[in-house]
This record gives structure tokens, C-alpha cells and sequence, in this order.
């Protein structure tokens, strides 16, 4: 029988043999990306490989993950929908407002949403916050993983519009959609920099590390809004 | 203050507070189309952190924030999914026909070789090949009941073939049939590709033909990725071999682009084929523009790419005299024939 232990509310570890990341199913018997399924205590877990989930390797990197089970999260770049999956089974009370842009993809958010009752999917650019304002509530948590050179500004404008005061930011900076030549580390500086003044609102920036070894050239960032 | 929200239009007085609304139906459907008409922000975005839920608690929309939940997840569902239906454009919809047609000729050229090899020792003689293969051995299976009218009856009767067994005769029938099915599906795609190229490209279409011109757009991505393209760019496209994956069956030669298996190109001496598909090329351009535009068919560019043509033939009757060094040494020397 595996071994399950909480992380964070919503995040488990479970043991058998080694340790792996795991959340509680919330669509039970049914995989998104060809994860594994375990049945503990009644309850069923998917295992969350960090490798494939920028969330996913912020938990491994000891981020203080501000999700709960009511939580309302903005999700921003959802792609087909691996990590919003794993965000859909913490905040199981709660909503998942996933914006993607590419319709492609959102064919298969759409299949996960569908199977999923507190994921919205919506087809829209990130970068024009206003056009999904008749949809999207204030929320506890935006959460960016866009991978778009402008995505501390797209992070920021989101923010603004959406993000409770007391809600959290988090995002994934990944270094080379910025600028191919730079130095990553330069960049991210850059980037936390651009985050704590740049922008309307202000960030206060809780933790930024990279996510080194599950993800190259990556930066893990946990913000709140300046009061 | 008035504003839109995905349930309805509110009236807002200055502590936020709702005064009054104009709600719509809890119809998933029209919630959905008119979720999607409020995409481009005008007047009456909702201010920043503005409370959506409480909003529709407030004004009598839903009862309670499950109905909320479970009304706003089937919209956005919903309003997703007709987005995703419409994004397919119907120059996308060719391209995927195009694809397809692609894979159907690589698989049928491969199933017909095998019926060719396999069938070829029961028939030698058939000089059959290709669909008049498929279609002679699932209609007969062994050549014993070739019915007299048919041409090849004599061939068949003192055939040196082998003799086909009942269980093997089962079986190469069989595939036979399956290789003239997809003989047929070949056919309904082409057919497929002439319509829709006629109506969305009506000038490419009758420029470059419904396939060729299908074939451009194919690789250029988009007809509107096409429209941009400058004629010089038209002119090799397809001429690349990254660019030439899903072109596998029927390539033409890869040092030139798709367009020379345009006939005009195709069946003009060597020597004038730079200077007509550059012809070709530049109305080409000018073509998927128009169909990118206007849409209408404007049967004068047919005429003009004609006589430029003429005029290019008349101007070139012979081929150049060969320059020292020029690299036409492979081309055949005296090659004086003139085109009509
Ligand atoms: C790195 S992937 C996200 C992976 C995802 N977060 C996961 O872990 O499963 C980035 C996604 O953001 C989308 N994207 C990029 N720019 C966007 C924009 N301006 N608005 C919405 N989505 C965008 C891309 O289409 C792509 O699917």
C-alpha cells in the first residue's frame, strides 16, 4: 500500500519505493497526459510529474504554493491542460479560469473542461485582460505560464484587473522567450525587477528561484501585491 | 454606470451596488454567442475586480453560486467550442484535404505494388496496372472467369500464370476491393478540392488549377500567407525540402517549386521555363490576392498570363546559344525544336 503525505493543501507525496507528486483525482479513472493512477484510502491520487508542470516543480522547489481547496485562480496560458488538470483537483471547491490563445490547444482544454466542473476554458489572449471581464471573477491566485516575451507586463495587466488584494501571483519566467542571447540569469533579474517597479500595480516578491533540474532556463516566481 | 456581464447588462450606481439589470435567458446556447460578441471590449467592460458572482446572486440571475458554477462552465464550454468550430477556415479545411489526399496516394501507390507483385504471378500477361489492376482482380479474382467481351479474355485463357487457389483467391480479391475503395476516396477528395478551390479561390484555381493552386496554399500555410508572398517567393515554393513533406507522392522535381508542374511550365522548352514561371508566378500572386479581397472570378487574368505566354514564345523560338562556362553543359546541345 503507498505511503500518502500533505505537502500543501491539495498536494500530496506519495511513497511506494520512491516519492512522486500527487494530487486527488477529481475525474476518478480518468488520466490527462498518461500519469499514473493510485488508489489510497479510498480516494483516488494522479501522480504530477514536475518535468511536465512548471507548478508542479515550484512544489518540489519549496515555493509556499497559496492554493486551497475554495481558492478562484486565473490560470494564464492553459494549453492542453496538464497543469490546470492538477490545479483543477486542489481547488476542487473552487474555479480554474483558463485562458489560452492557441484554438488548436484549446481543443483539448475543452475536453478537460468538460469532464472537469470547476474549469472554465476560455479562448483569449492574455494580453487584452479586457476581453474576458464579463467572465472572470476577482480571484486568490493568477497563475502565468504564457512563455511570451512580454509576460511580467501580461502577468502585471492581469493582476491589476483580477487579483484580490491579499491574492498571490505566480508565474513561470521562462528566460529565452525574453531574449535568445541573453544571459538567463540576467534576465531574470531583469524580469523581478520589472515585477516590484515597472508596472501598476506594484509586486512584492515572496521567492523567485529556477527550476533547475525539472525545467531549463526557467524561473519560478511567488508575488503578492504591494500594499 | 452601465455594464455587461456574460448573464446580462447591469446598471451599477456608485457604491456598486445593482440597480437595475436587463438579464437574458438561461439559455447555454445564446449566453454563449453573446459571450462571444462581448469579446471586443467597448463600453461596459466590468471595472477591475469587479464581483461578477455576487452580481448575479444579486439581481435574481442564478439562486446560488452552484447554479452560478454549473451555468458559467456550460458557457464557457460552450462559447469555447464554437469559437474552435470556426477556426477552421475553410482554405484550413483544403489544406487538410490536401494532406490527406497526400497520404491516400502514398498508401495507394504502395497497396498497388503489392497487388502488381502479388497478382503478377497468377497473370503475367494482364499489363494491367494501378486502379485498372484493383478493379479487373476484385470484379474477376482468378482469370479463369474473365467473361469473354472482356479485351484481355484471350491473354487470359493461355495465360502462363499460375493457378489461383480458392483461399487465395479469396484473399487478393479482397485487398483488391480495399485498394479500389481507396481509388474512389481519392477521387471524392480531388472532387472535394475542385469545389472548395473554385469557391474560395476561384483565380487561383483557374490560374494554377484547383490542385496545384490547393498545393499552395498547402505549403504556404494559409491563403492569406500565400496573398503576402511576393511572385519570386511562389516561384520555389515547394522547392525546399523541408517544405516538401507532405508532397512525398506526386513531387515534382525538388530543385524547382511546385509551379513547374504547371502545364505552361511543364511542356515549354528548357529555355523559356525561367522566363514563364516567372510569368506564372507574378499572376499567381496577383491571383490569390484577388481571391484573398474579393473573392470574384476575373476570367481577364487568364487571358493576360495567356498572352504573355504567346509573347514569350514568340521572343524565345530558339534556344540561346551556349556561352562559355555557363553551366548548361548537361542540357542537350541542339535541341532546335521549335514550339508551335
Ligand atoms: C509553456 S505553455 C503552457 C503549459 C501549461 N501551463 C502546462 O504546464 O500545462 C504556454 C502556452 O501559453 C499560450 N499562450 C502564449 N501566449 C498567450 C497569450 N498571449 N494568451 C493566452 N495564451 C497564450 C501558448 O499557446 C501555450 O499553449
Amino acid at each position: 500500500m503507498p505511503e500518502i503525505s500533505t505537502l500543501s493543501e491539495g498536494i500530496f507525496e506519495i511513497t511506494r519505493g520512491k516519492k512522486q507528486l500527487a494530487t486527488r483525482n477529481l475525474d476518478p479513472g480518468t488520466t490527462v497526459y498518461g500519469e499514473k493512477l493510485f488508489s489510497v484510502e479510498g480516494s483516488e491520487y494522479r501522480t504530477w510529474d514536475p518535468r511536465r508542470s512548471k507548478l508542479g516543480a515550484m512544489v518540489l522547489k519549496k515555493f509556499k504554493i497559496p492554493l486551497k481547496r475554495d481558492s478562484k485562480v486565473l490560470y494564464l496560458g492553459a494549453a492542453s491542460g496538464t497543469t490546470v488538470s492538477h490545479v483543477s483537483d486542489i481547488v476542487s471547491d473552487g474555479a480554474v479560469y483558463a485562458v489560452e490563445f492557441s484554438p488548436r490547444t484549446m481543443r483539448d482544454l475543452i475536453g478537460l473542461a468538460a469532464r472537469r466542473r470547476n474549469v472554465y476554458p476560455i479562448l483569449a489572449d492574455a494580453g487584452k485582460p479586457g476581453t474576458y471581464a464579463h467572465l472572470v471573477e476577482p480571484v486568490d491566485v493568477v497563475f502565468q505560464d504564457v512563455a511570451q516575451p512580454n509576460q511580467a507586463e501580461i502577468a502585471a495587466r492581469n493582476a491589476a484587473r483580477y487579483l484580490k488584494s491579499d491574492g498571490h501571483l505566480l508565474l513561470a519566467i521562462k528566460a529565452r522567450s525574453i531574449d535568445t542571447a541573453a544571459n538567463p540569469k540576467q534576465v531574470f533579474r531583469d524580469e523581478v525587477k520589472k515585477l516590484e517597479q515597472a508596472f501598476e500595480p506594484k509586486f512584492e516578491i515572496l521567492n523567485a528561484r529556477d527550476l533547475k533540474p525539472y525545467h531549463e532556463d526557467h524561473l519560478g516566481v511567488l508575488a503578492k501585491l504591494k500594499e | 454606470m452601465k455594464l455587461e456581464a456574460w448573464f446580462g447588462t447591469l446598471d451599477l450606481c456608485e457604491d456598486g451596488k445593482v440597480l437595475a439589470s436587463d438579464l437574458f435567458s438561461k439559455n447555454v446556447r445564446e449566453l454563449a454567442l453573446r459571450s462571444l460578441s462581448l469579446r471586443e471590449p467597448g463600453k461596459g467592460i466590468p471595472p477591475a475586480g469587479f464581483e461578477l458572482r455576487s452580481a448575479a446572486l444579486a439581481c435574481g440571475f442564478v439562486e446560488s453560486p452552484e447554479e452560478y458554477d454549473f451555468l458559467l462552465h456550460e458557457v464557457t464550454l460552450e462559447a469555447a467550442k464554437l469559437q474552435v468550430s470556426g477556426a477552421i477556415t475553410p482554405d484550413q479545411r483544403i489544406i487538410l484535404a490536401v494532406e490527406a489526399l497526400d497520404d491516400i496516394n502514398e498508401t495507394v501507390n504502395v497497396l498497388s505494388e503489392r497487388l502488381s507483385e502479388w497478382y503478377g504471378g497468377y497473370f503475367p500477361e494482364s499489363g494491367l496496372s494501378g486502379e485498372a489492376l484493383a478493379l479487373f482482380v476484385a470484379k474477376y479474382g482468378s482469370r479463369k472467369n474473365v467473361d469473354p467481351e472482356n479485351p484481355l479474355s484471350a491473354k487470359a485463357a493461355d495465360s502462363m500464370g499460375a493457378e489461383l487457389e480458392t483461399l487465395d483467391e479469396a484473399l487478393i480479391k479482397g485487398f483488391a476491393t480495399s485498394v479500389c475503395s481507396l481509388y474512389d476516396r481519392r477521387k471524392q477528395i480531388e472532387a472535394y478540392i475542385e469545389s472548395s478551390m473554385e469557391n474560395i479561390a476561384p483565380n487561383l484555381s483557374l490560374l494554377a488549377g484547383p490542385m496545384l493552386g490547393a498545393r499552395l496554399i498547402s505549403i504556404a500555410g494559409s491563403l492569406k500567407k500565400l496573398a503576402a508572398f511576393p511572385s519570386s517567393t511562389i516561384q520555389v515554393i515547394g522547392a525546399n525540402k523541408a517544405l516538401f513533406k507532405h508532397l512525398r507522392s506526386r513531387a515534382p522535381s525538388p530543385k524547382h517549386g511546385i509551379i513547374y508542374s504547371h502545364p505552361m511550365i511543364n511542356t515549354a522548352p528548357w529555355w523559356q521555363r525561367g522566363k514563364i514561371s516567372r510569368a506564372v508566378a507574378a499572376k499567381l500572386a496577383l491571383a490569390a490576392r484577388m481571391d484573398l479581397y474579393s473573392g470574384e472570378k476575373v476570367p481577364s487574368l487568364a487571358e493576360k498570363l495567356d498572352a504573355k505566354v504567346q509573347q514569350i514564345r514568340a521572343m524565345n523560338p530558339e534556344p540561346p546559344q551556349k556561352k562559355q562556362g555557363d553551366g548548361m553543359k548537361s542540357k542537350p546541345k541542339g535541341k532546335k525544336k521549335r514550339r508551335q
